[in-house]
């Protein structure tokens, strides 16, 4: 038996002219957890579905097992124990736990009647394989992702899975949810099963993974064992970039502390969220951090006027303000770029032209009618600016990729020219090229006199990025941490 | 019991049937005629023709998306072979099962489109009813025609026949009944426990799931229009030996009180989501507003508007239930 469980060759593939894999080697070794990682569009996906057979490789062989396959199809890969964890988690909201739990080897049974008494065996018998305890009739769309994320894996296990990939597993949990999907998959590793682990944050690679596979512009750029790889180097494959001098904060001489402050809470309270008092400067970046529930969002979508306020003052540069709506929020200059940029924050089907002139239109308008020209002239100065990867800002934004979609997210804010800007989550599945870009522009614009208030739950993006931070747990303010003691372990502790 | 009682909270059904209970102790306290037994057979004959149509609007909502063709289809084909009834001399279970093919046929073309093409179901099943209504009055002239002989003996068949001791009025039960109650038993073994049934389902909830499951996603979704079309033909047929004749005419515009009806029994405009339970609950309460209100002294005219106040509580109910739904798993979510 060779030490390899998965071995590709030599895998290419294109879509139209575009090189989507460029003879592509990836070896995983049996019983280990291996991380797949690289920025979106280098092509982890389409290995992936080469692998699980949804969509053949134009060359190269798959060896699996001890055999060598020209093409796999979904069927046999299934077969061979392959079982993929989509990031979507491929659950059915609108059926019970027991039916989505129980639904794949039902199927698999081919049978045309459809036993309600077996399938309630069986979906125990499914809960059985990670002990899990859930309401076997309650509908999934009631369920926390990490449930419906169990419920998945769980099936993927009973299904005699030997190789399970888990494609970005932790992008809609909390950090306890993630240890609890670790020991899981460490579990597994003692019970001989393979992982591959798809992802891009790198602590949790380190956390998880034995060895790793990077992959950049459709290749494969390095493999090797996890602990051999440094943080810099990590970067560097996976960029082609170095970052020389990204820690530096260039906060010298930026923030204005004799200055009245930009933007003051005194006790404010609303829904998720009471007292909180803090005072951010001109020029100043200042972190809220928390995990996920703590109320950093809520208090984000307070400042900006989509939640009312049930207590407490705002007050903009001294002096008190109220903010009930959005409008209230944009007059006195505070923006948001907010959490979710794809439902929240772009108008995807929209070129990028109009979505980054979008807040402040009526400034195009001339006569009651919009002056496209005026139009064209200010978003490309932002694209410019900004450095969004496009070749025409006419074209939709969803062609853009994550990082550029949150730059033009940004970009649409900065053409009000706020002067508190608040971010939520600023670079939550944004690639780490983009992502010191965004670092980089918020840097200057604070250096500007713009006060910068950062939500995260990226414990390494505030200690990189901000030069203060609060911390939030349970919906109150529990701290404030800034300088030296800002690092990783201060954090770790104060947000738990 | 507790959890019983919140499941039961949680449902469409159970506030429609509450709905439907307050009406007519309302109608009744009002006119003391609404439990006469000639008003509840009335009511149920009323229905049948709509519950049997909530069967394709509820399989579409479910799956796919509206279906708005179901009554011209029904329209139509009722129409081509009452014609053929009356000029040739061919037998009923022939008629039928030629009306039978023409609607599987209509049902093809949506589906054909649906599938092959991913174009809307609204938009589709829009076109192919106004297909169906060009030619039923275009090419064959759509007049009122009477039921034709080979169609007699079931246009006469009641199976329960009833007089009020109270009022002194009669009704009967028109045996279409019985084609709808055989209707909704077949759709309720097929939808629980088969697994095309589940695959309905299945599908509505998360297709990109259900392919991955490994389910057949375009033929159930094709069949599913097909086996639309020949429900409404039954539906048109039942209605048209209900009249004992058949104008085009009246089958025009029906999709919209079933539909609503159908989203006051909880199916989501979604898909994903819908009882049979539900569907017969809703076409009963707006089949009781429309039948009943008149004995309390509501005219016609205002009918409509309650039937539009109840459409919208039925709504946002459901409105309410959906973010009620949500809020628990965020509950949940800020917890773990």
């Amino acid at each position: 038996m060779s030490e390899y469980i998965l071995s590709c060759k030599g895998i290419n593939k294109s879509f139209g002219g575009v090189h989507a894999l460029k003879n592509v080697d990836l070896n995983v070794k049996r019983g280990e957890v291996h991380c797949l990682a690289g920025e979106n569009g280098c092509g982890k996906s389409t290995i992936i579905k080469a692998i699980s057979g949804f969509q053949p490789q134009d060359s190269g062989t798959i060896e699996f097992d001890g055999k060598v396959y020209d093409e796999l199809s979904p069927s046999v890969s299934i077969d061979l124990g392959i079982q993929v964890i989509y990031q979507d988690l491929s659950v059915f909201p609108n059926l019970t736990v027991q039916e989505n739990l129980a639904i794949n080897t039902v199927l698999s049974n081919k049978t045309k009647i459809y036993n309600h008494k077996k399938q309630r065996e069986i979906a125990k018998k499914v809960m059985e394989t990670l002990n899990l305890d859930l309401d076997l009739d309650a509908r999934v769309e009631q369920l926390p992702v990490a449930s419906k994320q169990l419920i998945a894996i769980a099936r993927a296990l009973y299904a005699k899975a030997k190789f399970l990939i888990l494609d970005e597993p932790t992008t809609a949990l909390t950090r306890k949810e993630v240890d609890r999907l670790f020991e899981i998959i460490r579990g597994l590793k003692e019970q001989g099963l393979t992982v591959l682990f798809v992802s891009h944050k790198l602590d949790e690679m380190y956390e998880i993974s034995d060895s790793i596979t990077i992959m950049r512009s459709g290749e494969a750029v390095y493999t090797g064992s996890m602990k051999e790889l440094s943080e810099d180097d990590f970067t560097h494959y996976m960029t082609g970039r170095d970052f020389d001098n990204v820690d530096d904060k260039q906060a010298e001489g930026r923030i204005q502390r004799d200055a009245v402050p930009a933007l003051e809470l005194n006790r404010l309270s609303g829904p998720g969220f009471a007292n909180v008092s803090f005072a951010v400067y001109p020029g100043e970046i200042l972190g809220i951090t928390g995990q996920l529930g703590s109320g950093r969002s809520e208090l984000c979508n307070t400042l900006f006027g989509v939640y009312k306020s049930t207590g407490g003052t705002i007050k903009r540069d001294g002096k008190e303000v109220k903010i009930r709506s959005v409008q209230d929020a944009t007059k006195n200059g505070i923006a948001l770029v907010p959490e979710d940029r794809l439902t929240e924050g772009l108008f995807l089907p929209v070129s990028i032209m109009e979505n980054i002139t979008v807040v402040n239109f009526n400034e195009f308008v001339r006569h009651m009618l919009l002056n496209r020209e005026s139009q064209v002239e200010n978003s490309s100065k932002w694209v410019k600016e900004i450095h969004v990867k496009t070749d025409d800002h006419l074209l939709p934004v969803q062609t853009l990729s994550g990082g550029n979609q949150q730059k033009v997210v940004l970009a649409k804010w900065l053409s009000t020219n706020p002067k508190v800007l608040v971010l939520n989550g600023p670079t939550v599945g944004v690639d780490i090229g983009a992502k010191y870009d965004i670092y980089q522009l918020l840097r200057n614009l604070a250096a500007t006199g713009v006060a910068v208030l950062v939500a995260s739950d990226d414990l390494a993006e505030v200690i990189r990025l901000c030069d203060r931070t609060i911390v939030m747990r349970g919906g109150v303010m529990t701290g404030e941490i800034k300088g030296d003691e800002l690092n990783t372990e201060n954090l770790t502790k104060a947000i738990m | 019991m507790n959890k019983k009682m919140k499941r039961l909270l949680g449902k469409n059904e159970f506030y429609v049937a509450l709905i439907i209970i307050i009406l007519a102790t309302v109608i009744q306290a009002a006119s003391g005629l609404f439990f006469a037994v000639n008003n509840v057979v009335d009511l149920l004959r009323s229905i049948v023709v709509n519950a049997i149509y909530a069967l394709c609007a509820l399989l579409a909502f479910v799956s796919t998306g509206a279906d708005v063709s179901f009554p011209m289809i029904a329209g139509m084909s009722t129409y081509i072979v009452f014609k053929l009834g009356e000029t040739t001399s061919l037998p009923a279970p022939v008629l039928v099962l030629i009306a039978l093919l023409i609607g599987a046929l209509c049902g093809c073309v949506n589906g054909f489109f649906i599938v092959k093409f991913h174009f809307n179901s609204l938009i589709v099943t829009l076109a192919t009813s106004s297909i169906c209504y060009g030619i039923a009055f275009g090419a064959l002239k759509g007049v009122r025609i009477d039921v034709p002989a080979q169609f007699s003996g079931f246009a006469n068949w009641n199976i329960l026949q009833v007089k009020s001791a109270q009022t002194g009025l009669g009704a009967s039960l028109h045996g279409g009944f019985a084609v709808m109650i055989l209707l909704y038993l077949i759709a309720y073994f097929v939808l629980r426990h088969t697994m095309v049934g589940r695959a309905v389902y299945a599908i509505g909830g998360d297709e990109i799931s259900a392919r991955r499951a490994g389910f057949k996603v375009d033929q159930i979704r094709f069949g599913i229009f097909v086996v639309n079309g020949m429900i409404a033909v039954i539906g048109g047929l039942c209605y048209a030996c209900m009249c004992k004749n058949c104008s085009p005419m009246e089958y025009y515009g029906g999709e919209m009180i079933v539909i609503a009806a159908i989203v006051l029994g909880g199916v989501r405009l979604t898909g994903g989501h819908g009882s049979l339970l539900g569907c017969m609950l809703g076409t009963f309460l707006l089949g009781m507003v429309s039948n009943s209100l008149t004995m309390i002294g509501i005219s016609v005219y205002y009918q409509k508007v309650f039937i539009g106040i109840i459409i919208i509580i039925g709504a946002s109910v459901a409105a309410v239930q959906a973010k009620r739904a949500m809020k628990i798993s965020n509950v949940v979510k800020s917890e773990g």
